[in-house]
């Protein structure tokens, strides 16, 4: 795994007792995945058990783990890659279990936190339906014409929007028999 | 119901009790291809020195007889109340059934013209899809996401659109059972009824 030289840097002051005592670091640990995982969780400035640490390397360690974290997820980094990398920057044994178990711990989370953020056409997400029975508009009377109105509900980068659109019950059975199509498709394709 | 016949309305029609029956078909004719395909006025002008009247006459007679097409296939009127509204012109005989054979021809095409004019949604026009697995993304490596890929294209008057939508295998599951529950609606009791008495 390639990390920076501040990420380094940041993780070799971590691993350093004079600057983290045992507790301090354990307390660390846990805040730091914490912010990734509930973003709002505690934050690690101004956090009253890491108060005695001066303000700066402490928001300094927390980029470079956190930066660490989420390379490893990305990569999907086994035990022997993140225990060598912290072993580099000079972590003792015992420091690198805790980490390693926080890591474990909270991965499967933080991988789907990373796989939802994607460039993606919108995603549908519902459908809403209305059927109607058109008696007469302004041009013509005499209508006696059901037709249905479709709206589907999608989302992209967190903001909802709508696609709009009427049809005939010929025109929404084919649509549905296509969707048909797509799913024993999948089904299909799952199974093989 | 019987149409009504504004005075200017059947001025303007009177010209045609004036010409041969065959001249009252071709305006027939020209009107119902104005209705199809938008009016030419240089017509008028041919058609008015063959008969030897001012072109204004002619414009009033077959824009005379669109107006009589148009509102008598909107309102859907049948071919008794049709006979009864055109007796007040006081045509002949021969002429009447002319006019009431060319709206029994035109309606159904009329309605169909008029019915574009009327507000509506871009409607439906077809779905493609396509299987998708997504197995990496610049936030995160070795991934096995199935994805369905939709392009939903939609017609609006003229205008043709498509949209490209995403969505997974289990809310395209929710899309079918929904949309199943929508068509599954028009052949309840409730709509059965409602569609067989309304007419």
């Amino acid at each position: 795994m390639e990390l920076s030289e501040s990420v380094m840097k940041g993780l070799q002051t971590l691993a350093d007792p004079t600057v983290f005592d045992q507790k301090s670091f354990t307390i660390f640990t846990e805040v730091a995945f914490d912010s990734l995982v509930s973003p709002r969780g505690e934050s690690v400035l101004g956090h009253p058990e890491l108060k005695h640490i001066d303000q700066t390397t402490l928001k300094h360690c927390h980029t470079a783990a956190t930066t660490f974290i989420l390379e490893g997820v990305k990569q999907n980094a086994d035990k022997s890659t993140i225990s060598s990398c912290l072993e580099d920057a000079k972590f003792l044994n015992e420091r690198v279990d805790t980490f390693y178990n926080s890591f474990q711990k909270n991965k499967r989370k933080l991988e789907s936190l990373l796989s939802s953020i994607d460039t993606c056409p919108p995603h549908v997400t519902d459908a809403e339906w209305r059927l109607e029975y058109c008696i007469k508009n302004s041009h013509v009377h005499k209508v006696n014409q059901p037709s249905y109105l479709i709206s589907l509900n999608t989302e992209r980068a967190g903001a909802s929007s709508e696609i709009n659109f009427s049809c005939t019950m010929e025109q929404l059975q084919d649509l549905v028999g296509k969707m048909k199509d797509a799913a024993k498709s999948l089904e299909r394709a799952t199974q093989s | 119901m019987l149409l009504v016949l504004s005075e200017e309305h059947k001025e303007h029609l009177g010209f045609l009790s004036e010409v041969d029956s065959a001249v009252v078909g071709e305006f027939g004719r020209i009107a119902v291809e104005f209705l199809k395909k938008g009016s030419n006025p240089k017509i008028y002008e041919g058609a008015a020195r063959k008969l030897n009247v001012s072109s204004e006459s002619v414009q009033h007679g077959v824009e005379g007889l669109m107006y009589l097409l148009t509102e008598s296939s909107k309102l859907m009127i049948s071919e008794v109340d049709f006979q009864d509204s055109v007796l007040v012109l006081g045509f002949s005989e021969e002429l009447n059934a002319l006019l009431l054979q060319l709206y029994l021809e035109n309606r159904k095409e009329v309605r169909q013209i008029l019915s574009k004019l009327a507000p509506s949604l871009p409607h439906y026009h077809n779905l493609e899809w396509r299987l998708d697995v997504q197995l990496a993304s610049r936030a995160l490596r070795h991934q096995v996401k199935p994805t369905v890929t939709l392009k939903l294209h939609l017609e609006d008057g003229a205008k043709r659109s498509a949209r490209v939508l995403q969505t997974d295998p289990a809310t395209l599951q929710h899309l079918i059972d929904e949309l199943e529950r929508a068509l599954a609606e028009l052949k309840s009791s409730h709509c059965r009824r409602i569609l067989r008495n309304i007419k």
